[in-house]
């Protein structure tokens, strides 16, 4: 019942210390009454995911540059498995803290794994991928986009030091510090899948906002804020190119649904161990309500959906490359891995009656996460579009 | 628009069945209803005169009061007042529902012909539709009346119900709430097995007088805020059978509210623990007989079953209604995302789930009295479906569902609560198949 189990000799070591960084650093967060933990607190949680070496960065001086989640050793199926796997292990706790880390991570390796020749690479990154209500369909990802209507729409003007940006990106994660953006757009005069640019956009770039998102249901420990790009100028070394024939928005897709698909698996473990401990203690019926099968049923279904979503995680770790064929099974993974843990979620909030409703046991919290994973980078309907256009671009 | 285009959408038009029945005869013509009318319209016509006079009075309440406090009730639950709302809905008749003219306000035709709790159910979905914390906040009211009623003893309602109908009506409405739920026993409460083995500790003493009861109900909606609770008890000595209901009145010596709930929803509504250090009360508040509290519990949840499964079908069409309106307004690809056919038939699907929840809800509380099996099914089936609604509502928003400004996110959350409350939904089954326990001949075709 825990992702972790799909660790090898050798791996377990970095599992213990995501343990135990969750147990010392992440767990104190719920201390207090707020139904989010104290979100003042996330700062120094992510300082000290970067001094333990978990949060990546495309950073060389950085402790988690190699090993940490989506670093430079995640260029292979089992590196990839391995950050699947530290990031569940951090979801199972607090899946906001978790994004924190992924986002930088993804940054991190769409830097360390393309062509660029960015002098000082920057140490807190994000990366900007959405537009508008939704993210670039499949044949945009691929450079094959049909102009104006394919979900890209911020441009990239060349200037005489580099570019101009103008353009608005919605719905990006990122940490607090954000020291700079990975933005996604269309280079102007540019064909095919030259056009589209992967430019790394410094947070204090002139004529760079981020708007405020205002309210929202779930994972609030992490930053979500609009970009709005204004000629913001950056010189020509900020541009970044795929280092071999599959384009940096398709990486960077894969890695972005099988780190929403393994929070959310880490999420849905982590209600259902607390739904089995509870049920155990609760008596209701003439017995502890684990005896009934009523209860049985919600626990089961549940542990089936999380298994479910680990096993199709792995096998799709496993699939990792830059190609087609793995981009469409990260799409399937995050449609289905988010709808089963959501389901678990639900049917793990289920057995605490009144009790899961109630902030206390933090059910209602992991609820709100995992509509949040569910319905985030990727609604349903955009991703099995998605997936019917590279079945059929397969063919 | 190129002409083909042109050519192609006069063509559409012209086979749009509305245009299309120009062809039929006048019988014809009589016998497709082409009428231009909303959804929401076309089953309001459906309904008895009465009802539908509740519903479209429901409907715009909910507009005009109910839509612009709903967020901050939410946001801010602990800050917001809801006396002023529930006394706007008391002088409208929406708190005195549960009797029918000239004693109550409900329509005689729909309250004799359907059941009480008809025209509750009718008004429920449509305060609902705008914020599930207020709709909880004025229905939980009729809730801590029923028990008065359905106690059928007649002191108890005329020393008791009716002059706090008159108050109401006069626009001073006394809050009611209702309270069986104990620390050691939720589930336990609501269910006969479950019943049989509760571990309750409220428990009433019979003094000279009266009785004193010790003891402590939780999660009682409108709990801190009620003036009068109708809450169930034990007597000393004995079991769940002994289940007595008892009128308590805020400021009794003893009587204190102790924890108030954080929830994830229907915030507007307080969710409170009452705590009951040996309080008095005299043999006049005493509801119905000694004894009796049990089956006037049962009885009770009938009632208010279908009532909860209107709330959760007014908290997905809202969220449906949001979704709609967002598919209307995106562009994507140079089309609305409502021309997409995918989106098309989500939006059906869900049109479709909403409307069976209505059907079984209508069809649960159409007799005089409510019927356990079909009560139980109507509340299960329209939460499941209401939260299932209102999770693809969220979904096809994408991003912006999950916003607060989405409208959909916090009836989402709403949403969820009708799932556990009177009676978790694996109870409720159990409530649905309880009729089947024994084999029933009457009304079978088995003639073996
Ligand atoms: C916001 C809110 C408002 C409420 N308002 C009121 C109110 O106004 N008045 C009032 O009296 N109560 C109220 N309640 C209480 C509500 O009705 C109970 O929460 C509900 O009945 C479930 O009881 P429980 O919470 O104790 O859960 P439990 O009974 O502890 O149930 C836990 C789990 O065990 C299962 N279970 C329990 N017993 C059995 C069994 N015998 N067989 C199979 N499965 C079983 C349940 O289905 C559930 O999944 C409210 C609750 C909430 C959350």
């Amino acid at each position: 019942m825990d992702l972790s189990l799909y660790a090898r000799e050798g791996e377990r070591e970095f599992v213990e210390l995501t343990r135990s960084f969750v147990r010392k650093s992440v767990q104190p967060l719920f201390g207090d009454n707020a139904p989010d933990g104290d979100l003042g607190m996330v700062p120094s949680i992510l300082d000290t995911a970067f001094e333990v070496g978990l949060a990546a960065s495309p950073h060389s001086g950085m402790p988690g540059f190699e090993y940490g989640i989506w670093g430079t050793s995640a260029d292979n199926p089992e590196g990839v498995r391995l950050s699947a796997i530290l990031l569940s292990v951090v979801a199972e706790a607090c899946p906001g803290i978790a994004m924190n880390l992924h986002v930088q991570g993804l940054a991190s390796r769409i830097i360390t794994s393309s062509k660029g020749s960015f002098p000082e690479p920057p140490v807190r990154v994000a990366t900007a991928l959405q537009e508008g209500h939704t993210l670039p369909g499949f044949r945009a990802v691929l450079g094959q986009g049909r102009g104006s209507d394919d979900g890209i729409g911020t441009r990239a003007l060349p200037t005489e030091k580099g570019w101009a940006i103008t353009g608005t990106k919605s719905f990006v994660y990122s940490m607090e510090k954000a020291d700079a953006f990975l933005v996604f757009c269309r280079i102007e005069g540019r064909s095919g899948k030259e056009d589209t640019g992967c430019l790394l956009v410094p947070a204090d770039a002139t004529g760079l906002k981020l708007q405020d998102i205002g309210g929202r249901t779930g994972i609030r420990a992490c930053r979500l804020s609009h970009l709005i790009l204004k000629d913001v100028e950056v010189s020509s070394e900020c541009r970044f190119l795929p280092a071999d024939d599959f384009p940096l928005m398709g990486q960077a897709l894969c890695l972005h649904w099988l780190g929403i698909s393994a929070m959310a698996a880490g999420n849905a473990s982590g209600a259902l161990k607390a739904a089995r401990e509870y049920a155990a203690t609760r008596y209701q019926g003439g017995a502890m309500i684990e005896e009934h099968p009523a209860v049985r049923k919600l626990l089961a279904l549940s542990e089936a959906r999380v298994e479910a979503a680990f096993a199709l995680l792995v096998q799709t770790c496993s699939f990792a490359g830059g190609n087609t064929d793995f981009l469409r099974r990260c799409a399937i993974a995050k449609l289905m891995t988010t709808d089963w843990a959501f389901s678990a979620v639900t049917d793990a909030l289920q057995v605490f009656g009144g009790y899961g409703y109630m902030e206390d046991y933090c059910m209602e919290k992991r609820l709100r996460d995992a509509i949040v994973l569910k319905s985030a980078a990727g609604s349903r309907n955009y991703l099995e579009a998605f997936i019917s256009d590279a079945a059929r671009g397969e063919i | 628009m190129r002409r083909e285009n042109l050519d192609f959408q006069a063509r559409v038009d012209a086979l749009r069945p509305v245009n299309a029945s120009k062809h039929l005869d006048f019988f014809g013509k009589l016998l497709m209803d082409n009428r231009e009318m909303t959804i929401w319209e076309h089953d309001t016509r459906l309904l008895p005169a009465g009802a539908r006079i509740w519903r479209r009075r429901a409907k715009d309440f909910a507009r005009r009061y109910i839509r612009p406090d709903a967020a901050r009730a939410d946001s801010r639950p602990r800050e917001y007042d809801p006396r002023p709302i529930i006394s706007q809905a008391a002088r409208k008749g929406f708190q005195t529902l549960l009797l029918a003219l000239p004693l109550g306000t409900a329509f005689p035709g729909s309250y004799f012909l359907k059941s009480a709790s008809f025209q509750v159910a009718v008004v429920a979905e449509e305060f609902a539709v705008e914020s599930g914390g207020i709709a909880l906040l004025l229905m939980a009211h009729h809730l801590g009346c029923a028990p008065l009623i359905l106690s059928g003893h007649t002191p108890t309602i005329l020393r008791h119900l009716l002059p706090l109908y008159a108050r109401t009506l006069k626009g001073k409405p006394e809050i009611m709430a209702f309270a069986i739920t104990e620390p050691g026993a939720g589930s336990d409460v609501e269910e006969t097995e479950g019943g049989a083995k509760a571990r309750l500790v409220t428990t009433a003493r019979q003094v000279d007088g009266g009785f004193v009861i010790n003891g402590r109900k939780c999660f009682i909606s409108n709990g801190a805020l009620a003036d009068k609770v109708t809450l169930f008890a034990k007597l000393e000595g004995e079991g769940l059978e002994s289940w007595t209901c008892f009128l308590i009145e805020k400021g009794m010596e003893g009587y204190s509210i102790g924890r108030q709930e954080h929830k994830l929803g229907q915030r507007a509504s307080d969710a409170s623990e009452l705590i009951l250090d040996d309080v008095r009360v005299p043999n006049r508040n005493v509801v119905g007989r000694l004894r009796s509290g049990w089956a006037n519990n049962r009885n009770v949840l009938n009632y208010s079953r279908p009532v909860v499964g209107a709330m959760a079908l007014g908290h997905a069409r809202g969220a449906f209604e949001s979704a709609l309106k967002f598919c209307r307004n995106t562009m994507l690809g140079g089309k609305r995302l409502i021309d997409y056919q995918d989106i098309q038939i989500e939006l059906a699907d869900m049109i479709v789930k909403l409307w069976s929840a209505r059907a079984l809800i209508w069809h649960s509380c159409s007799q005089f009295r409510c019927y356990q099996s079909a009560s139980a099914a109507a509340k299960v089936a329209a939460s499941d479906i209401s939260f299932e609604v209102c999770t693809k509502a969220l979904e096809i928003m994408g991003d912006h569902g999950y916003l607060e400004s989405s409208g959909a996110e916090r009836l989402w959350r709403d949403s969820r609560l009708t799932q556990i409350y009177e009676g978790t939904n694996q109870i409720n089954r159990l409530a649905v198949i309880e009729h089947q326990w024994v084999e029933i001949t009457a009304g079978s075709d088995d003639r073996d």
